[in-house]
């Protein structure tokens, strides 16, 4: 048991090292920092909630660092396309925040934040679900015919619509290959962090897709540009969270330790599978998340008296972090069986790389 | 020579990283970050080191003798108003209309009689235990400057770690080709 002085709570450090390791796998795999899987898990373990909340968004800020370094080595990350949209993000984060407060003077602030985030994840997963089986079942069909399949397939039309609106300035986003007008750029931050800053998360479950789905980036590119993103908006909300007194440092750390070791294993990870395998994982972390906030909400709406519903949303929630690093990891197994010429279940050459 | 350079990096980043795991975990434990860190009375209150109280039940209350005392050292309280520097070991602040509602703690013979040290609440559909730790106080803002900058550091230290060991495994990680 670790004393940690300031957020006022005794537990096992290791217990946030492990924590640290599978948000990390996960967040350097899709792209994302984790807020939304991470904050229940602290309030479980007994940290009050904005100290769970200040944690979190500190422990992001340092992890996306570890995994853009790797990012950066893989040649995931487009730096013109990740700061034009930090602007966006930052101006609509402060927005979002200011949504929540409003909405917590109507008395609303609880049931209306737990709503949104299952509207808005059930959107995403529905979408997110539907295109990749459809470029799925077309790598399958090219690796059956023989044909070569690349590293990336997506059947969404819309970043053709996005990317033909000729607003000026238009910027090229080199690594992404894309063409585009910043105004996309900018206006998908601020969306993206609206919602990020209504929902009290960093926000790239909705703005890795968005990348994909509207300005066109592929699955890696977004996922490593999106990390980019969270140092620098992670950072700004850890601040924040800190000057408020929410960050008990030393859970950070151990957190941050962690971390490296998952990150590190999500970011090289991601050179082993395609495209749509990574749209797989950050739809079904989704949906999962979806039916903990679901549980919880529904715990809220029966005025908190049906016990089991919150014993169920915990469940879900610590279940999910190791479900999808679990995936991650046989992924990476499977594809390395491939890669050998082993044997592999059939669902496996469509989603992974043959080098 | 790959290799070589990989032993290098992974050698000054680890040393790097592990200076400053040693040089926050110390200034953690010493008190000496915490000292930094809670700042000044946000309310009128009473300071206090709530630790020593945890175990309070209105059965068995704990009886908190106030003071003026320049550390907070077991079962004392400094009476404190909006705005006033913190004597050092305090970790929350009583606040006046707590004592004045008489249900956690109550002004009894000179000394406060604390009976309720902690109650269960919920967050996002979460129960959690809410203590009189950090309640009251103003953070100095400063400590979030120096706590991200802390965090930066250590990521990009622990980042380049492990591409330094991996260097050194001969993981070859070469670019991807996206297109």
């Amino acid at each position: 048991m670790f004393d940690f002085i300031i957020a006022g709570i005794e537990m096992p450090w290791m217990l946030l090292v492990l924590t640290g390791a599978t948000v990390g796998m996960v967040g350097g795999f899709i792209g994302v920092g984790g807020g939304y899987m991470v904050t229940p898990a602290l309030i479980v373990f007994g940290f009050p909630g904005y100290m769970a909340s200040g944690i979190d968004m500190t422990h992001i800020a340092g992890k996306s660092v570890v995994a853009t370094v790797r990012h950066r080595q893989l040649g995931n990350i487009d730096w013109v396309l990740g700061l034009a949209m930090v602007g966006g993000t930052m101006f609509g984060v402060e927005q979002g925040v200011r949504l929540l407060n409003w909405t917590k003077e109507l008395g609303l602030s609880g049931i209306v934040l737990l709503t949104t985030s299952v509207i808005v994840m059930i959107g995403l997963f529905v979408y997110t679900q539907l295109e990749t089986q459809a470029a799925n079942k077309i790598a399958k069909k090219m690796e059956k015919s023989g044909e070569k399949v690349g590293r990336e397939i997506i059947t969404s039309k819309l970043p053709v619509f996005f990317q033909r609106i000729s607003l000026y300035p238009i910027v090229r986003c080199r690594q992404a290959r894309v063409v585009i007008s910043m105004w996309v750029i900018v206006i998908v931050g601020a969306i993206t962090g609206v919602l990020a800053g209504f929902l009290g998360v960093g926000g790239g479950f909705v703005r890795v897709p968005s990348m994909i789905y509207i300005v066109g980036a592929s699955t890696h590119i977004a996922v490593g540009t999106d990390l980019l993103e969270i140092v620098v908006s992670g950072g700004y909300g850890a601040l924040r969270h800190s000057m408020m007194g929410n960050v008990d440092f030393l859970a950070v750390l151990f957190m941050i330790v962690g971390a490296m070791f998952g990150a590190q294993f999500g970011s090289i990870a991601t050179a082993y599978v395609r495209g749509p395998a990574i749209r797989y994982i950050l739809s079904y972390s989704l949906i999962l998340a979806t039916v903990g906030a679901f549980l919880r909400l529904a715990y809220m709406l029966t005025g908190s008296k049906y016990a089991f519903l919150s014993f169920f949303a915990v469940v879900f929630t610590l279940g999910e972090m190791f479900f999808l690093c679990f995936f991650i990891m046989s992924l990476v197994y499977f594809a390395l069986r491939y890669q050998k010429g082993k044997s592999v279940p059939d669902w496996i050459p469509s989603l992974v790389v043959k080098k | 020579m790959d290799k070589t350079k990989g032993a290098v990096k992974f050698i000054f980043w680890l040393s790097v990283s592990v200076g400053l795991f040693i040089y926050s975990y110390g200034t953690y434990t010493s008190g000496q970050m915490t000292s930094w860190y809670y700042y000044k009375a946000k309310t009128d209150g009473y300071a206090v080191h709530s630790t020593y109280f945890k175990k309070a039940t209105k059965e068995n209350p704990m009886m908190l003798q106030i003071g003026k005392f320049d550390k907070i050292e077991g079962l004392q309280a400094v009476e404190v108003k909006k705005g006033d520097r913190l004597p050092k070991n305090t970790d929350g602040i009583i606040e006046k209309k707590v004592i004045k509602e008489e249900k956690q703690a109550k002004l009894e013979d000179g000394m406060i009689k604390v009976m309720v040290p902690w109650e269960i609440k919920d967050a996002k559909g979460f129960k959690f235990k809410d203590t009189f730790k950090h309640k009251g106080i103003e953070t100095n803002p400063w400590s979030g400057a120096w706590n991200v900058m802390m965090v930066l550091l250590i990521g990009l230290a622990l980042g380049l770690t492990a591409e330094g060991f991996t260097d050194i495994m001969g993981l070859k990680l070469d670019k991807i080709v996206h297109h």
